[in-house]
């Protein structure tokens, strides 16, 4: 299949944009080796731009499908969303674009609300790389929950985008949980555009790949708006994970809230940094943000760096922070009730995920989750 | 029969280099009430601390014995299974574990496959009952945003479903209203009527003699710098609320 390449812009010249956009993130240090800036991309493989896309739970009103279909049929409505809730500093997302083709379109007529979550799967085989970009555009008052797999294989490279554009009154909540094989490498840009009193929610967890870089933001242009950002990552053995959430406050009267939950084990690295920017006019935004980071092992390192700026007078922010090892007065406690050190152990790191994956819509997810998390704790 | 009861004999223990308890022995036969009175920094806590094995308390001397099993060289977990318990002054808070998958767990483990999970569910709440607890308490994280008197009663929840064959109440009276003192005083007496509790022996350590009104000792024990100076019945708990303790140090002060 053809890549289909947009807005007049050739491969090149994306490519061109991808290389010159700084990633925002911090330089390969002692701990985390890798250069954000200029990571290795296998040309060849990315131009054979490999992978399928699949649907489940696809609800009878709802127009579902891949995103090739969508431009031809519905160019009209794939117009209102892509590259609509994007910016250009999306690093990743140029080099999404660059290979671009491959992608999703789910579109939720006014104030429609299926009851089971939209899932959305993406595979590649082992060494291939994928670039999806999925689409999510939901009319005035819907309510929609979409759920993304992403089944890349062995040494292979996977990076996306998800975009949401949800309009007035309407809510959109994305799931996304990686667990690509640990020679992987998994990039996502995560973007959503919340209009007036929407509601829009990321449920993401990086639990695999060697090394994973995720973008999640929401960007409040419209009064009355609400955005959830709920993260989980956990690199554990050579991995390494690097996440950046972004709640952009433009306009007032708006609520949001980022949690994220970092735990490193084994020689695993984690970088987060979470910005909430809440612009001059936007008064009585409402924002928190919440990161806390677990050490499990001596050799494992988490960097988490709040980032607030806030150019009104009139708005709530809260920050909360914390970060260390199991706290051994925990330890004692459960200890002291029977329960093994190491299974008192297992208990409060996978209990520290926990309000993370309470965000999750459903509770195979919520599982699938508990049991990645604790096969790691375990292989600690 | 001879070495059954929670026996501990000249007892020393310091905290980081510190000497706190400076030799203690005391007894508590199954099925008995002791009390540990005495005032602030007397070492009451330390003595729990180092009953149930808390790491950063360094027991120097002496033995402790449970139904003739020696305590002091094992880990707090197997001190646990031994069927000792600790009601925590200051219990910890531990986001993300619930507190029916907690309970469970823990009564797994002093108590393997003693009970199906829908007995253990129902046991639950009718202890929950007793200490008048809302059964909303099951969806929550231990301990997490816990008010001080949900703190102690789901304490109390966890020696019920547990039921020790000893267990130590540190200070659980402080800091309640008159109800919860109350509800913790139940509490215990229904461990004390249950199949499991009838030969629980109880060592109830307290700051003020109002608790005992609940729970009637059958020794009551007083604490001074690291040392029990005066045993004998509930009387002596009555001498402390009229007199307080310095009286009690005065006349120890004469006897040295």
């Amino acid at each position: 299949m053809p890549s289909l390449l947009v807005d007049g812009g050739d491969r090149a010249a994306l490519l061109e944009r991808f290389h010159a956009t700084p990633s925002g993130r911090e330089k390969p240090s002692r701990y985390f080796k890798y250069d954000l800036e200029s990571p290795q991309i296998d040309d060849a493989a990315a131009e054979r731009g490999s992978g399928a896309v699949s649907f489940a739970n696809v609800p009878e009103r709802a127009i579902v499908c891949d995103l090739a279909t969508a431009r031809r049929d519905r160019a009209e409505l794939v117009a209102r969303a892509y590259r609509q809730a994007l910016e250009s500093h999306h690093k990743y997302a140029w080099l999404t674009l660059a290979y671009g083709g491959l992608g999703a379109f789910i579109y939720l007529p006014d104030d429609y609300a299926p009851d089971a979550p939209i899932v959305v799967r993406y595979a590649a085989e082992d060494g291939a790389s994928i670039f999806p970009h999925t689409l999510v555009l939901a009319e005035r008052g819907a309510r929609v929950t979409v759920v993304e797999h992403l089944e890349i294989g062995a040494g292979g490279f996977a990076c996306g985008i998800s975009e949401i554009v949800a309009c007035e009154g309407a809510h959109v909540t994305y799931a996304a949980a990686q667990f690509a094989p640990e020679d992987a490498r998994a990039f996502s840009t995560r973007v959503a555009r919340p209009g007036r009193h929407a509601r829009v929610t990321w449920a993401t967890a990086e639990l695999g790949a060697a090394l994973a870089i995720s973008d999640i933001a929401v960007t409040i242009a419209e009064p009355g708006a609400e955005a959830t950002i709920a993260s989980l990552f956990f690199p554990s053995g050579e991995q390494h994970a690097d996440v950046v959430s972004t709640v952009d406050h433009r306009s007032g009267d708006s609520i949001s809230e980022t949690i994220v939950k970092t735990a490193a084990t084994g020689r695993g690295q984690a970088r987060f940094l979470g910005n909430i920017r809440i612009a001059e006019g936007a008064q009585r935004s409402n924002a928190s943000l919440r990161d806390d980071s677990l050490l499990l092992s001596k050799s494992a390192h988490v960097d988490s760096i709040p980032a607030l700026e806030i150019a009104a007078n009139d708005v709530k922010a809260f920050h909360g922070a914390t970060v260390g090892a199991i706290d051994e007065e925990a330890l004692f406690y459960m200890t002291s009730r029977g329960i093994t050190r190491e299974e008192a152990e297992r208990m409060i790191a996978l209990g520290f995920f926990e309000p993370v994956i309470e965000r999750f819509p459903t509770e195979s997810l919520r599982d699938d989750l508990r049991s990645a998390l604790e096969r790691k704790v375990g292989a600690a | 029969m001879s070495d059954r009861g929670l026996r501990i004999s000249g007892l020393r223990c310091s905290v980081e280099g510190t000497e706190i308890l400076k030799g203690i022995d005391l007894v508590v036969e199954p099925g008995k009430v002791h009390a540990l009175m005495g005032p602030n920094g007397s070492g009451k806590s330390t003595l729990a601390f180092s009953l149930t094995g808390h790491p950063k308390y360094d027991v120097t001397g002496g033995t402790a014995t449970l139904d003739g099993e020696d305590l002091l060289g094992l880990a707090a977990d197997k001190r646990a299974r031994a069927g000792l318990f600790l009601s925590f002054q200051y219990p910890a808070a531990i986001p993300g574990v619930k507190v029916p998958n907690f309970l469970f767990a823990a009564r797994q483990a002093v108590r393997p496959g003693e009970l199906t999970p829908a007995k253990f569910r129902a046991l639950l709440l009718e202890m929950m009952d007793v200490l008048g607890m809302d059964p909303s308490f099951l969806g929550r994280y231990l301990n997490d945003g816990f008010s001080g008197g949900e703190k102690k009663r789901l304490e109390m929840l966890q020696m019920a479903v547990m039921a020790p064959k000893y267990a130590i109440l540190d200070e659980t009276d402080s800091g309640l209203d008159v109800d919860a003192l109350k509800d913790v005083g139940e509490s215990v007496k229904a461990l004390r009527a249950s199949a499991e509790g009838r030969d629980t022996g109880f060592l109830i350590i307290t700051h003020y003699p109002r608790i005992l009104q609940h729970v009637a000792p059958d020794v009551v024990h007083v604490m001074m710098d690291g040392r029990i100076v005066k045993t004998g019945d509930t009387e002596l708990a009555h001498r402390i609320e009229r007199e307080g303790y310095d009286k009690i140090r005065e006349e120890i002060g004469a006897v040295a």
